[in-house]
């Protein structure tokens, strides 16, 4: 059989090939990261250029990235992770799988948003997204989305598909306890609907078929806001969260000294400044920003003590807007 | 010979669908297995089993596969007796047309439908009406469904009844049966097989997709295991013995479903090409010709137009907040894809090559496995068939988990891990059933003395394989070859988690396109790509037709 036989030298042939590429890529720094692809990609390149060392990005939601390192624990292939939720970190933390840096950059990054094993990259918030053009009063406080005026014409992410959803809405149990639940029930009881994950929750929105979005991640909607969209992000005066977006080396890394480069790279002038054009805060508080900062929002108090609280959160608010 | 062939194809089977299948088992049973550790063995299932949602995803499943599965019947079977009995203007088009809801992901097709009917939509901007609740309801997820799903059936029913032709019937029709009869008790049953293989296939689509129920299904108020599988996958701390275990129970139904299936057909004699073959003589259909074109229209109409309408005008908007008007009409997204750096191109010529590789494989493959299983009616035959089968039932990011699972170990000399050939493995996996259930519907009305009589002549069993088998077998081949080509040219979920760090397929771009907010550029890039792949299978199809001529 002259035919398979060809077949199997073919396969054995493009086998040694890509082995020999995977050779090769042994040598790039492997980032695993969630969040704005085009920033991911900039910050490659440009470490890239000062360096010589080749970065691989695997990109996706941190739902995927994060379920791919654990399906990869058996021989962990991501040198630097970059996560959208900050609770991530401390859970890799205490499984002792980080390995402990500090970027000389990050002095300039406030105290709150660096720990001895991570430190944010870039920050967002969470707000309401108000489509302009919906013939609804602008909202100012999180209570507005329950006016008759919003009745059916809101929706929120889900927050078992949006880590900073949830924060948001820990937070808001943390500030005012029952009374957070009472907004909830009232939201619901307003025809509030839960949809997928971030964008999915905005883009009916865009097209007006909402008006609101209960929470969602603002850099997104900034950059629709450049595009052109009438759409507006609104951080309500009685406090929201923020999501910090932790970067850490792994303790596994075959590459840990060009995992610093990457990381002091990240928080450098240059790369601060690449974080701060893909619309989020930049960690460093002495770059500028196109957006509001962190200090000019009021924020809700933030005290995360283990998963016990989250799944608990999470568990009550499906119940509410399940079936 | 035989036996070479049969550890050949066991092998084959064993890297493509035993072996991450295996691993997920043992993921679902040891939590721990991902770290290599074989620690707390079962601790998974109480906590799965105290899921007050299990009960309302394994309904709603069923409610949902069983839905699609039988409006895809009600609409493929005629559309597909239609075009496998009479002589119809322009059938091969037709057939074109109806593989193009598999040219594009769910997701889109799903994201287009909300765009054109929910409330401020498209419809509703245009006329008036808005069709909301219709489409966040179940009966809109199984519309939308099965208008994505249904041309399985056709293309089984049509491509059966293509190759077993009506002489039978005709046989009938000359001892004085009536057309319709003749319809009834001869032609309908030759298709049986096909045509359950086509709702079965239709059935585990439905209860593995992923796309829609995750676009529709929050607003329904539906949650399906697949949603629920991916939820699991989705918030830290990741669950995955959880989304393990949830997976092995909806493989459970698909398994429970094609035994249903084997059971119903598997002793009837269909039996239709038992000698030289003959001209296919289509029917005339005479001055019922236009109307039997209505139906075709119709489906038409809502399957292709109206989505594609929708996502190639969400392409074409400036802002989805401007509205349809003129002045909001934009090329820049279209334009845009040109400039980021080649990425746009890169992810399109990945993908088509992933594809054209993994109709390839599966289509000699998926051949091989139908034609060994047709023959005998062993225990180890039917194993295999089961086999192939298998990879339908089990969701994307499942297959994508176990291989990971599988090739990331520290003790294979070479694994396909992180290089493109592990996205090749993926998509061969879970496209493997269509070429195997097309194939043996075929195969099963092929009479087993042809074979045979041309070893009698002196042929050699692969002379008799290539030369009578193959041609014979061929349409419903390729049509599967194809529908593989258009489904692995776009599949996301298994793509999403395996593909090497670097690279991009055309969904993964899409994906991350709408997943920063840019609806716009996702649907430019998702309109260019369904033209492109089309243009290049009407190509294959005219370069195929002169061929032949």
């Amino acid at each position: 059989m002259p035919s398979l036989k060809s077949v199997k030298t073919g396969a054995i042939s493009a086998m040694i090939l890509t082995s020999a590429i995977m050779i090769n890529d042994a040598q790039a720094l492997t980032v695993y990261t969630a969040g704005p692809g085009s920033l991911s990609k900039s910050l490659a390149a440009g470490f890239e250029k000062q360096t010589g060392i080749k970065v691989n990005i695997f990109q996706a939601t941190t739902g995927k990235v994060m379920a791919r390192l654990e399906a990869e624990q058996a021989n962990p292939q991501a040198d630097v992770l970059i996560s959208a939720s900050w609770d991530t970190a401390e859970d890799l933390q205490q499984r002792g799988w980080l390995q402990p840096f500090e970027s000389a950059n990050a002095a300039k990054v406030p105290d709150q948003f660096k720990t001895a094993n991570y430190v944010a990259q870039g920050i967002s918030a969470l707000g309401i997204v108000w489509n302009t053009q919906s013939n609804t009063p602008e909202p100012k406080t999180w209570q507005d989305l329950t006016a008759p005026a919003f009745k059916d014409k809101v929706t929120t992410p889900d927050p078992a598909l949006s880590g900073a959803s949830l924060d948001l809405l820990i937070g808001l149990q943390n500030s005012e306890g029952e009374k957070a639940w009472q907004l909830f029930d009232q939201l619901k009881a307003n025809g509030m609907v839960m949809s997928g994950p971030n964008a999915q929750a905005v883009t009916p929105v865009l097209q007006g078929a909402k008006a609101a979005v209960f929470g969602a991640v603002d850099y997104v909607t900034y950059n629709n806001i450049a595009q052109g969209e009438s759409v507006k992000v609104i951080f309500p005066e009685n406090g929201t969260v923020v999501a910090p977006r932790p970067m850490m080396i792994l303790k596994s890394s075959q590459h840990a000294d060009d995992a610093k480069k990457f990381v002091d790279y990240v928080l450098s002038d240059e790369g601060q400044e690449q974080v701060a054009k893909a619309w989020l805060m930049p960690a460093r508080t002495d770059i500028k920003a196109q957006r509001p900062l962190f200090t000019e929002i009021k924020l809700l108090p933030t005290n995360q003590d283990g998963s016990s609280e989250r799944s608990a959160v999470l568990k009550r608010f499906g119940a509410l807007f399940g079936q | 010979m035989s036996r070479a062939l049969n550890g050949f194809i066991l092998l084959a089977l064993l890297l493509l669908v035993a072996l991450p299948l295996l691993f997920i088992v043992l993921q679902a049973l040891f939590p721990y297995f991902g770290e290599g550790s074989w620690r707390g063995a079962f601790s998974a299932f109480p906590a799965l089993l105290d899921d007050p949602q299990l009960a309302s995803m394994w309904l709603g499943t069923l409610k949902i596969g069983g839905g699609v599965a039988l409006c895809s019947l009600l609409l493929g079977l005629p559309l597909g007796a239609l075009r496998g009995l009479f002589r119809l203007p322009g059938a091969a088009l037709w057939d074109l047309l109806f593989l193009i809801p598999f040219l594009t992901p769910p997701y889109i097709v799903a994201l287009s439908w909300t765009l054109a009917l929910q409330r401020n939509g498209y419809i509703e901007q245009l006329t008036g009406i808005n069709f909301d609740s219709l489409l966040f309801s179940s009966s809109g997820m199984i519309g939308v469904m099965t208008l994505n799903i249904f041309p399985v059936v056709y293309f089984a029913v049509s491509r059966s009844l293509l190759a077993s032709g009506q002489r039978l019937a005709w046989v009938a029709r000359v001892h004085g049966a009536s057309a319709w009869r003749g319809f009834w008790y001869i032609t309908l049953p030759l298709t049986l097989p096909a045509l359950a293989g086509g709702v079965l296939l239709a059935f585990t689509l439905a209860i593995e997709e992923y796309g829609v129920p995750a676009a529709l299904g929050a607003q329904a108020k539906l949650t399906l295991m697949t949603v629920g599988i991916e939820t699991k996958l989705a918030d830290w701390p990741i669950d995955l013995p959880g989304a393990a275990s949830l997976s092995l129970m909806l493989s459970l139904v698909a398994l429970t479903a094609w035994l249903l299936q084997r059971k119903l057909t598997g002793s009837s004699d269909v039996t239709a090409v038992g000698g030289k073959p003959v001209t296919q003589e289509l029917a005339h259909a005479g001055r019922l010709q236009n109307l039997m074109l209505l139906p075709f229209a119709v489906t038409v109409l809502l399957a292709v137009v109206l989505p594609l309408g929708a996502m190639t005008l969400s392409g074409l908007l400036n802002t989805l907040s401007g509205g349809l008007h003129l002045s909001n009409l934009t090329l820049r997204h279209f334009g845009a894809l040109f400039s980021q750096q080649g990425d746009a191109l890169a992810a399109f010529s990945t993908s088509i090559g992933l594809a054209l590789g993994a109709a390839l494989l599966t289509g000699a493959l998926g051949f091989l496995i139908a034609w060994r299983v047709s023959e005998g009616k062993t225990r180890l035959l039917a194993m295999m068939d089961g086999l192939a089968l298998l990879p339908a039932a089990m969701p994307g990011v499942v297959v994508g988990v176990g291989l990971i699972l599988l090739w990331n170990r520290g003790f294979w000399p070479v694994s396909p891990y992180n290089t493109m050939f592990i996205l090749l493995l993926s998509y061969s996996c879970l496209l493997l059933p269509w070429p195997v259930r097309y194939v043996s519907s075929a195969l099963r009305q092929l009479a087993p003395t042809l074979e045979p009589a041309a070893r009698v002549h002196g042929a050699s069993r692969l002379q008799a394989l290539r030369l009578v088998v193959l041609p014979l077998v061929a349409p419903s081949l390729l049509a599967a070859m194809m529908m593989v080509f258009a489904v692995a040219s776009r599949e996301l979920v298994t793509s999403l988690l395996l593909a090497p760090a670097g690279t991009q397929t055309v969904a993964i771009f899409i994906w991350r396109q709408f997943e920063q907010g840019s609806v716009g550029q996702g649907m430019a890039m998702a309109t260019l790509t369904l033209f492109a792949s089309l243009s290049l299978m009407l190509a294959a199809t005219v370069l195929m037709r002169r061929q032949a001529r």
